[in-house]
C-alpha cells in the first residue's frame, strides 16, 4: 500500500526550502520520519542536483535507513519555480518526493511512476485544477495495474 | 566485433535507488526498441567504481567522476528521454560494433 500525498500552491524561497517541504509532507502522511526532509537536502548538497531529472521535475529523496518507513510518494507543486543549479533541467516547479522502508519495497512504486512520468504524467499535474486534484492524478498514476 | 554474451549496461546517480531506477526503465524501453538484448542494473557511482560493465549512463556531473569505468559512457540530462536515449545507444554501440 502506497501513502499518496499532495501539496498545491506552495512557497519556497529556495531549493533547500522547496526539498525541506516536499519531504516534509511524507513526514505528515506517517511515511517518513521526522529527520528525512534534511537527509533529502543532504542527497543534492552532496551528489548535486541530479535529481532534478527531466525539465522542472525533481525526484526528492534520501536512503531508506534515513527514515523512510512506508512506501510514500508526495507530489508538490510550487507557487514559484526555483533554481536547483542544474545545467539543463531548471527551474523546477514540481517535486515528486518518495519514500522507502528498505532498498527494494519501492520498485513497484517508482516503476510505475516511471512509465506515468513517461506518459505525461508531469503535465497532467501541471494542469491539476488543485491540491486534490494533484493528489487523485498521482494516485491514479499509482494504481496498480 | 560483435559481443557473445548480453550487454551490461549500468544506470547511475548520487544515492542509486531512485533517479537510477527511472533511468533503467527509460535505457530498457530504449533497447527494447533497438531490439538489443541486454541487461540493466542501477547503483550510486560509489558502487558503480567496482564494478565492470559495458555501458555506463547518468548525468554529466557523475559520469565525469566514471569517464573510464566502462568501453561507452553516455550522460543524459534527461532521465525520461526514451528517444534522446535511444539515438545514443545506437550511435555509441554502432561505433563498438555491438550493433549492425
Amino acid at each position: 500500500m502506497t501513502v499518496v500525498t499532495a501539496a498545491d500552491d506552495v512557497t519556497a524561497g529556495d531549493w533547500r526550502e522547496a526539498v525541506r517541504k516536499a519531504a516534509s509532507a511524507l513526514v505528515d502522511a506517517g511515511a517518513a520520519g521526522g529527520g528525512y526532509p534534511e537527509a533529502c537536502v543532504r542527497v543534492v548538497e552532496e551528489n548535486g542536483p541530479y535529481i532534478v531529472l527531466t525539465k522542472g521535475l525533481a525526484l526528492v529523496h534520501a536512503r531508506p535507513e534515513e527514515g523512510g518507513l512506508a512506501v510514500g510518494v508526495a507530489v508538490t507543486r510550487l507557487a514559484v519555480p526555483v533554481e536547483f543549479g542544474h545545467p539543463d533541467n531548471d527551474p523546477v516547479d514540481l517535486l515528486l518526493a518518495f519514500c522507502t522502508p528498505d532498498p527494494d519495497a519501492h520498485v513497484g512504486t517508482l516503476s510505475r511512476l516511471a512509465r506515468a512520468l513517461s506518459a505525461g504524467l508531469a503535465d497532467r499535474l501541471r494542469a491539476a485544477s488543485g491540491g486534490s486534484d494533484l493528489a487523485r492524478a498521482l494516485k491514479e498514476a499509482l494504481a496498480d495495474d | 566485433m560483435a559481443l557473445d554474451r548480453q550487454l551490461e549496461i549500468l544506470a547511475v546517480c548520487g544515492v542509486g535507488m531512485g533517479s537510477s531506477l527511472m533511468l533503467k526503465m527509460t535505457a530498457e524501453d530504449a533497447l527494447r526498441s533497438l531490439g538489443i538484448e541486454a541487461r540493466v542494473e542501477n547503483t550510486d557511482v560509489s558502487t558503480a567504481r567496482g564494478m565492470t560493465p559495458d555501458v555506463v549512463i547518468g548525468q554529466g556531473m557523475h559520469t565525469s567522476e566514471i569517464a573510464d569505468l566502462a568501453p561507452v559512457v553516455i550522460t543524459i540530462s534527461d532521465f525520461l528521454d526514451k528517444d534522446g536515449l535511444e539515438a545514443q545507444l545506437r550511435e555509441r554501440l554502432t561505433e563498438q560494433g555491438w550493433l549492425s
